[in-house]
């Protein structure tokens, strides 16, 4: 991809009768519904930029001790904190409930002689996953095992 | 910069594919304890105070395998290029292909170093 094609590229030689507008996108392009859905699962890598780093400082304050670790903890309890993380788990489940929908789709259609099962399984299978470990986690982490 | 982007394309995809599958995985979890219930006040703080979640994030299996170290190197990097390559493209949707390959040059640098920083971070645990 080069660059957009250029408005006359499929233009006949000499100029006929009838006239056409050449094509132009809509200035609210971006608005239509189809294509909405796919801006914000793109528009979530902010998000994910975002909680990324935020993970990566509150681990530097792990290591760095008691005091570092606790005021870590403590700044998450400002609310602009908590308004970003409901932000960020409402991103994460999308993400999740839109790439299990398309992932049984981008598989091949063999591996050798294996074949991939049919797509419900596979997403069941992801389901079955994501929601396993996200519960293992959310009990490691809140003290209920271990 | 774009052939060079063109060329490291697979491992850019590898990384941005297991962002979404195992970033998300282990992110749900991650933000639901740490970021909402937690701060909420519907779990104790004391479920994660320094010492359990040093034992936790430095637990590893028979002695040998790092497990809770390796999770989280996982939860830190792979979402970087989760988003660094949804970023560009969404950069691209807006502004066109022009800048791409400084845009995306620019992304992935971001996202090279917060790896590092996040490794830094885990092994300094």
């Amino acid at each position: 991809m080069a660059g957009p094609a250029h408005p006359e590229a499929m233009a006949p030689p000499t100029p006929g009768r009838t006239r056409t507008a050449p094509p132009q996108m809509p200035s609210t392009w971006w608005s239509a519904k189809r294509i909405r859905t796919y801006l914000l699962f793109d528009a979530t890598g902010v998000v994910y930029f975002l909680i990324a780093f935020l993970a990566i400082g509150h681990i530097n304050a792990l290591g760095a001790g008691p005091e570092a670790w606790n005021a870590a903890m403590q700044r998450l309890e400002n609310p602009i904190y908590i308004a970003f993380h409901l932000i960020s788990f409402a991103s994460v489940v999308f993400v999740g409930v839109r790439f299990f929908r398309l992932f049984p789709k981008a598989q091949p259609p063999s591996i050798g002689p294996l074949k991939p099962p049919p797509g419900p399984v596979i997403q069941g299978m992801l389901y079955v996953a994501w929601i396993g470990i996200s519960a293992l986690m959310t009990a490691i982490l809140a003290g209920v095992i271990f | 910069m774009r052939s060079l982007l063109l060329k490291i394309e697979p491992v850019i995809w590898l990384l941005f594919g297991q962002g979404i599958l195992i970033g998300t995985m282990l992110l749900t979890g991650w933000i639901l304890v740490i970021g909402l219930l937690i701060p909420m006040g519907f779990v104790d703080p004391a479920a994660l105070s320094y010492e359990r979640a040093h034992g936790l994030a430095t637990a590893s299996i028979f002695g040998i395998l790092p497990i809770g170290q390796l999770l989280l190197a996982a939860l830190l990097i792979l979402p970087l290029w989760k988003g660094a390559h949804h970023v560009r493209s969404l950069l691209i949707d807006f502004g066109g292909g022009e800048r791409d390959g400084i845009v995306g040059g620019l992304l992935y640098g971001i996202a090279i170093a917060g790896s590092i920083l996040a490794i830094i971070a885990v092994v300094g645990l």
